[in-house]
């Protein structure tokens, strides 16, 4: 979910890599509110994908007048700043200590039809499943809109784009901002997750993972950043007794995947398809 | 319609426009040319908005639009198109018009989000307009074509579409013949006059001179950032400063 919020940035040609600050600002919002003010989590985590979401917005605007790597650099000096500000602002985040004892959410309770209660992690584990599927449903429709296509062809051409009238900066950020809501909400839910949070549990090598699940999986399709996720939360599995190498592993998968696959896992299919084709061809024209 | 008062542009020292003043009544095609370096793209940005002048005003339908934004201008019907082809190569022919076609009807979020009735409508109002547009310019046998496969010719005629879509009063054309075979001149000189008589004002940058005098009403020259002459094709044709501009002074190559 957070590879395919971010791949829905990309698409727009900038690449962001401020999706780990983003889900810590999801993540701090949505605590403190259940935490401080009492709210309800389930009024506590839109909340806090709406407030990842408006600073998105609001920092977007000079953000994506930047192209290219100048946008990522920028990116990553917000995520920094994120960390930073939740260190030092020890009055409301309590400091690099972080903040233990979150809640878990609250149960839903339908009198008669539904009565969910969140306590384990099973249940919980139903719960972020839903939560996925509503918010890839969500992302898939956007993509397939003309706000999709819009965004696909500011990032092949720009200046076309903005020639015959479009908005390119304002749709720019408006991808930033939807992206950006997923990933604080998923930092929300995350910490009512793992019950605490600390400045930097969501670092720059968080936002590095997510950036490896889309590049792996492909970012041309919209299957390629959840199959990337899939794939590289099975293979620490099945690797178990090789733990320690992991980051190699990972980095072995990686660097495969740019040289021989550029589009990633979710190319191929197409890839093969062509190479069986040409090996047929072949095959017919020595016969 | 368009009016220009005093166009000056400078790129550090280089005055690359300077005072140029002009005016494109409706439904007129016009032509502007001048020799390479004359400030005829350098003009068209201007107007565009993709470049803010030195010095000058731009005023489209009464309005000011000196310095606004490309994509408010676009709004406002000036739309061009580029001397270098400009189009999305992974797209298809019809997505590259359907991008365009933007303007109206517009999508709001939400209604993309559910995909609403009126959103269906809307979509699919927009895939007829598409391929109207297409069959106007020849292309929708090429409909589902990957845009970057188009020959190159075909490829420049997509970016009179792509700029067609966008419904534009003024159309802008830059240098719309460039790279073109004989066949290919012919035929895009023939759509253009069809879309002027269908009722949009035209300016049109062109280095192949007999289109430019075929096409045009009227002709404003620029060389070095400064207008020479303004006129019919014929007086263009027999203007001395023109063919010295052209040619060259001192020899006389008649």
């Amino acid at each position: 979910m957070l590879a395919s919020s971010l791949r829905l940035i990309n698409m727009s040609g900038q690449l962001s890599l401020a999706h780990g600050g983003m889900m810590t600002v999801g993540a701090y919002v949505s605590t403190l509110l259940v935490m401080k003010l009492g709210l309800s989590s389930w009024v506590a985590l839109p909340l806090a994908g709406f407030s990842a979401a408006i600073i998105a917005y609001l920092v977007g605007f000079p953000f994506v007048r930047l192209k290219g790597i100048y946008f990522s650099i920028v990116t990553i000096f917000f995520s920094e700043m994120v960390v930073l500000t939740a260190q030092q602002w020890r009055s409301l985040t309590n400091g690099s200590t972080g903040i233990f004892n979150i809640p878990r959410p609250d149960p839903i309770v339908i009198p008669g039809i539904l009565n969910l209660i969140f306590s384990s992690k099973v249940d919980f584990y139903y719960l972020v499943l839903v939560l996925m599927l509503i918010s890839l449903l969500i992302l898939y429709a956007v993509e397939n809109s003309r706000i999709g296509l819009t965004l696909r062809g500011i990032q092949q051409a720009d200046s076309l784009s903005e020639s015959v009238g479009i908005n390119t900066i304002g749709f720019k950020v408006l991808a930033f901002s939807i992206g950006s809501f997923f990933a604080g909400l998923t930092g929300g839910f995350y910490s009512h997750y793992i019950l605490a949070i600390a400045p930097d549990s969501f670092g720059f090598l968080y936002t590095i993972n997510i950036l490896v699940y889309m590049t792996v999986g492909g970012d041309k399709k919209f299957i390629g950043p959840i199959l990337g996720a899939f794939i590289l939360t099975i293979l620490p599995e099945v690797m178990r007794p090789l733990k320690a190498f992991m980051p190699f592993f990972y980095a072995t998968v990686l660097i495969v995947v740019i040289f021989f696959m550029p589009e990633g896992m979710a190319g191929l299919p197409e890839r093969l398809k062509r190479v069986v084709r040409k090996v047929l061809e072949k095959k017919t024209k020595h016969a | 319609m368009l009016e220009i008062e005093g166009l000056t542009k400078f790129f550090g020292g280089l005055a690359a426009l300077s005072g140029v003043d002009m005016s494109v009544k409706p439904g007129e095609i016009l032509g502007l040319i001048g020799p390479n370096g004359a400030g005829k793209t350098t003009f068209f940005n201007l107007v565009s908005g993709v470049l803010r002048p030195t010095r000058g005003r731009v005023i489209f339908e009464g309005n000011d639009i000196t310095s606004q934004k490309t994509h408010h201008i676009a709004k406002r019907g000036i739309v061009r198109t580029f001397q270098a082809t400009n189009i999305c190569p992974d797209f298809t022919v019809l997505q590259n018009i359907m991008l365009s076609c933007h303007l109206k009807p517009k999508i709001g979020l939400l209604e993309t989000v559910f995909h609403t009735p009126s959103s269906r409508r809307k979509e699919k109002d927009v895939l007829h307009r598409s391929q109207a547009i297409l069959e106007l310019v020849g292309l929708d046998p090429m409909a589902d074509v990957i845009a970057r496969s188009l020959a190159h010719g075909h490829k420049r005629i997509l970016g009179i579409a792509i700029a067609l879509a966008a419904e534009p009063k003024l159309l802008l054309l830059d240098e719309p013949l460039s790279g073109m075979n004989a066949k290919e001149v012919s035929e895009t000189m023939e759509l253009i006059h069809r879309l002027w008589q269908s009722g949009i004002t035209i300016l049109l940058i062109e280095h192949n001179m007999r289109a430019a005098m075929n096409l045009c009403q009227r002709i404003v020259v620029l060389n070095f950032g400064k207008k020479i002459a303004e006129g019919l094709p014929e007086e263009i044709k027999g203007n001395k400063e023109v063919i010295q501009a052209y040619l060259g002074a001192g020899e006389h190559a008649a």
